[in-house]
C-alpha cells in the first residue's frame, strides 16, 4: 500500500515534461577514443598554459598511463578531457565529439572528490546518481537498479550499501565512484592518481576492474608510481609544457583478443 | 487539561493561526534541508531580512505586501551574487553587505511611513492577525515551493552532495542554486506572517538541523525537520495562547529549538 504522500508525490511529476539533461549520444566509440590537435591548455582558460600544441591519440579499450612531475598538468589534461576545463586552442574529440557537459560516455575521478561533508546519502543513492545520466529534468529515478547491484558486486561494496557515504573509507568511496560511472555507462575513464587514497584491499579490487575486464574500457589514468607502468599499454608524458607519447597499443587487436 | 487544548480551538483565529504555522511550518522544514545541507544559513537570513524594505516600500506605494517582499528577496539574492562575483571578493561578506544595505533600507523607509507600531508584527510576527487570503496565499505558495521540491528533488540533491558530477551530467547546479534560493524567497515570503522578519530564517534552520542530527537520507532530514516544525509550532501557539507575555512569533521559535537540544543530547552518533 502506497501511502498517499507518496502517490501525491509521483503525481506531480505527470504535470510536466521529461527533459533531457543533454542530447543521448548512439554511435558506439570506435577506433579513437581520444583525439587531440593542437591542444593547449591551463587550469583556468584565461590563465598560463600547463602544455602547448600537444598532439595525441589514444585508441578505444587502450590503458594509458598519464606521467610528469607535479604541476606538468595531469590534472589540467584531465579536466580538459572531462569538459570541465575549455581548452585554450586546438581541438579534442572524446569518444567522437567535444567534451562537453552531458557526455555520459566520459568519466572523470578527481583526484581529491569535492564532495559535500556530512551529507546524509547511502553508497547505494550515490551509486545510483550514475543513472540520472539516462534520466533526465522530472523523472523519477526508476530504472537501472540491476546495473547499480552489477556495479556494486563489481567492485565489492555490495554488503556497504547501506552505509552512509560519508562514513566510508578513502578507498570505499573511491570504488563507489567507480561504480558510479559504470552505472552511467561510461567508456572514457578519466581517473586522477586513484591510487593515492587506496589501502591494498580496494586497490586489488580497483586494479582487477580497469585491467581484467577484456578491455571494455578505455582509461587514461594520471600516476606517480613507476612499478605500475608495466600493467599500461602506453604511457603519455606530460613534460615542460609537451606531450609525448611512448610505445603505442592498438587498441582493438586487444578488444577483440 | 483538556479544556486547556480544546478552549482556543473555538476561536476562529487561532484555527486559521493553527493551519498558517503548520503549511509555513512543513514549507520551511523542507526547504530548509537544503539550507543547511548546503551552508546557506546566512543567505537564507539575508533573504528573510530583506523583506522589510519589501513589505514596507510596498505599502508605502500601494502595491501588494508579497510582490513587494518576493522583489527585494530576489533583489538580495541577484546583489549577493553580482558582489560575490568579483575575483577575490567573499561570498560571505557579500551576503552581509545585502542583509545590511537591505535591512537599513527598511528601515529608514519605515521611518518615512512615520510609524513603528504598524510594523511591529511585520518585525516579529503576529500569526493570530493571519486572515482568510493571507492562508490562502499562504497555501499556494506552500504548494508551489513543495511541488518544486518534490519534482526537482534528484537534482537537488544531486547539486548539493556533488557539484562537480552535476556539472558532468549536465544536471546544471549553478541553475539548481537559483532555484533553490528563490523557492527560499517564496518560502520566507510566505512564513514572514508567522514570525516576523528578523525570526524567519529559525524556521529555515532549526527544524532542518534537528533532521540532520537525526535523519539518513534526505527525506529522513525532511521528515525528521517537518515533525520537529509541527511540534514545535503548535506548541509556540499553545504557550502564547495561555501566557500572553509571549508573543506568538517567539513561542513558536522557542518551542521548535527545544526538540533541536533534545536531539542534540540524545541523537545516536552517525
Amino acid at each position: 500500500m502506497t501511502p498517499f504522500w507518496r502517490r501525491l508525490g509521483d503525481a506531480a511529476f505527470a504535470l510536466l515534461p521529461t527533459l533531457p539533461y543533454a542530447r543521448p549520444e548512439k554511435q558506439a566509440c570506435g577506433g579513437e577514443a581520444v583525439v587531440a590537435r593542437g591542444l593547449s591548455a591551463g587550469a583556468r582558460p584565461d590563465g598560463p598554459a600547463a602544455f602547448v600544441g600537444a598532439d595525441f591519440s589514444i585508441p578505444c579499450g587502450c590503458r594509458t598511463a598519464l606521467i610528469g612531475p607535479n604541476g606538468s598538468g595531469k590534472s589540467t589534461l584531465l579536466r580538459v578531457l572531462a569538459g570541465l576545463v575549455p581548452p585554450q586552442a586546438g581541438e579534442v574529440l572524446v569518444a567522437g565529439a567535444p567534451p562537453a557537459p552531458g557526455r555520459s560516455r566520459i568519466a572523470y575521478l578527481a583526484q581529491r572528490p569535492q564532495l559535500t561533508e556530512g551529507f546524509p546519502l547511502r553508497l547505494r543513492r550515490l551509486v545510483q546518481m550514475g543513472t540520472y545520466a539516462h534520466h533526465g529534468w522530472f523523472e523519477e529515478c526508476r530504472h537501472g537498479e540491476a546495473a547499480v547491484d552489477g556495479a556494486l558486486a563489481r567492485l565489492g561494496l555490495t554488503e556497504l550499501a547501506d552505509r552512509p557515504a560519508h562514513a566510508l573509507s578513502g578507498g570505499q568511496l573511491q570504488r563507489a565512484l567507480l561504480a558510479r560511472a559504470l552505472v552511467q555507462g561510461a567508456e572514457v575513464l578519466l581517473l586522477d592518481e586513484p591510487y593515492a587514497a587506496l589501502d591494498a584491499a580496494s586497490r586489488e579490487i580497483v586494479e582487477r576492474f580497469l585491467f581484467d575486464q577484456g578491455h571494455a574500457f578505455t582509461v587514461l589514468m594520471a600516476t606517480h608510481d613507476p612499478a605500475d607502468l608495466a600493467r599500461f599499454d602506453r604511457i603519455l608524458e606530460l613534460r615542460a609544457g609537451a606531450v609525448r607519447t611512448r610505445h603505442a597499443c592498438s587498441g582493438h587487436d586487444h578488444r577483440h583478443a | 487539561m483538556l479544556d486547556l487544548l480544546l478552549e482556543p480551538l473555538a476561536e476562529p483565529f487561532f484555527v486559521r493561526a493553527l493551519l498558517a504555522v503548520a503549511l509555513g511550518g512543513v514549507t520551511c522544514a523542507c526547504l530548509g534541508a537544503y539550507v543547511v545541507l548546503r551552508r546557506m544559513a546566512f543567505v537564507s537570513t539575508a533573504l528573510t531580512h530583506s523583506i522589510l524594505p519589501g513589505v514596507v516600500g510596498a505599502l508605502l506605494l500601494g502595491f501588494s505586501p508579497y510582490v513587494g517582499a518576493l522583489a527585494a528577496a530576489l533583489l538580495t539574492a541577484a546583489g549577493a551574487a553580482w558582489l560575490a562575483a568579483r575575483k577575490g571578493a567573499s561570498e560571505d561578506s557579500a551576503i552581509g553587505v545585502m542583509l545590511s544595505v537591505m535591512f537599513a533600507a527598511g528601515v529608514a523607509l519605515m521611518q518615512q511611513a512615520n510609524s513603528w507600531r504598524d510594523f511591529a508584527g511585520l518585525l516579529f510576527g503576529s500569526v493570530v492577525a493571519v486572515g482568510e487570503a493571507d492562508l490562502r496565499t499562504i497555501a499556494l505558495t506552500a504548494a508551489g515551493v513543495l511541488f518544486g521540491l518534490r519534482v526537482l528533488h534528484k537534482e537537488l540533491e544531486l547539486a548539493a552532495f556533488d557539484e562537480e558530477y552535476a556539472t558532468l551530467l549536465g544536471a546544471r547546479p549553478g541553475l539548481m542554486r537559483v532555484v533553490l534560493l528563490a523557492l527560499v524567497a517564496l518560502g520566507a515570503v510566505a512564513c514572514v506572517r508567522l514570525v516576523g522578519a528578523l525570526l524567519t530564517t529559525a524556521l529555515f534552520v532549526i527544524p532542518a538541523a534537528t533532521g540532520v542530527l537525526l535523519g539518513r537520507t534526505v527525506p529522513q532530514v525532511m521528515a525528521w525537520g517537518v515533525g520537529c516544525a509541527l511540534a514545535g509550532g503548535v506548541a509556540g501557539l499553545y504557550l502564547s495562547y495561555h501566557l500572553p507575555a509571549v508573543p506568538s512569533g517567539a513561542g513558536i521559535v522557542l518551542c521548535c529549538a527545544l526538540p533541536y537540544l533534545l536531539a542534540r543530547l540524545f541523537a545516536p552518533r552517525r
